[in-house]
């Protein structure tokens, strides 16, 4: 069984880059190259599908347990990138643009822990939603 | 050490960081060519942003943008040398610019022993 969990998270990771690489090219695209925007987006995406996925799972049993770890450590952990908020925050501020590292560091992280509530927030509703069905 | 002075000519040829040759950087190559051909000398400037024929912004602050930033070398040799070796650099540049501009060498010379 955890050859298999092993595997699964190996495999998902592999898939959540590939999504992570292709999501940040298309917002990077979208939204222009002034503001690392494809990094942002991955992140808050990354923190309320997390978010999301870890309280429907503590909540309820539709999450099976190798599920939770292949989709929050495997998929979500190749999709979501720290080190790459980091290095274009220290670049910004590096190049004296203060204002594009602050804003990147308070996007990334209030912005990271504000889409987990609502992860969270989407998470208890449904479970309600469902309990008065 | 051959010499060089007076009116020459300037050869850029703006390329990416991704570009190859035959599986080699397009800029190495192109280097050992020009060392090769028994050109004057070459220069291999890295760009930290850029957009090209295609209009896709390339910068190294950001991570996703940079996996094609603006390389430009730069060539300065007789006009004659230059035309000769275009017909190459046609064949192995797939996307890319070359421009010539003339230009009045003042000095050419090694360190002094």
């Amino acid at each position: 069984m955890l050859v298999m969990t092993l595997l699964g998270i190996a495999l998902a990771g592999a898939l959540g880059t590939l999504c992570r690489y292709a999501m940040t090219g298309w917002m990077q695209r979208w939204l222009g190259p002034a503001f690392p925007w494809g990094t942002l987006s991955v992140n808050l995406a990354g923190c309320l599908l997390l978010g999301l996925l870890l309280e429907l799972a503590r909540q309820t049993g539709w999450v099976p347990a190798e599920f939770r770890t292949i989709a929050g450590v495997g998929f979500l952990g190749g999709f979501t990138t720290f080190s790459t908020f980091g290095v274009e925050t220290f670049r910004a501020i590096e190049s004296g643009d203060w204002m594009s590292g602050g804003l990147n560091i308070l996007l990334n992280v209030v912005g990271g822990l504000a889409l987990v509530a609502v992860g969270i927030g989407v998470a208890r509703w449904l479970v309600e939603l469902r309990s008065s069905l | 050490m051959r010499e060089m002075e007076g009116e020459q000519l300037l050869m850029r040829i703006f390329i990416g960081d991704r570009d190859r040759w035959q599986h080699r950087g397009l800029s190495d190559v192109l280097v050992e060519l020009f060392k090769k051909e028994g050109f004057a000398g070459a220069t291999v400037l890295h760009g930290t942003q850029g957009f090209g024929a295609h209009s896709i912004i390339h910068k190294d602050s950001i991570l996703r943008l940079s996996e094609d930033l603006p390389v430009v070398i730069e060539v300065v040799d007789r006009e004659e040398k230059i035309n000769a070796i275009l017909p190459r650099l046609d064949e192995m540049i797939d996307g890319g610019l070359i421009t010539l501009e003339k230009v009045r060498v003042i000095r050419y010379r090694s360190h002094r022993a």
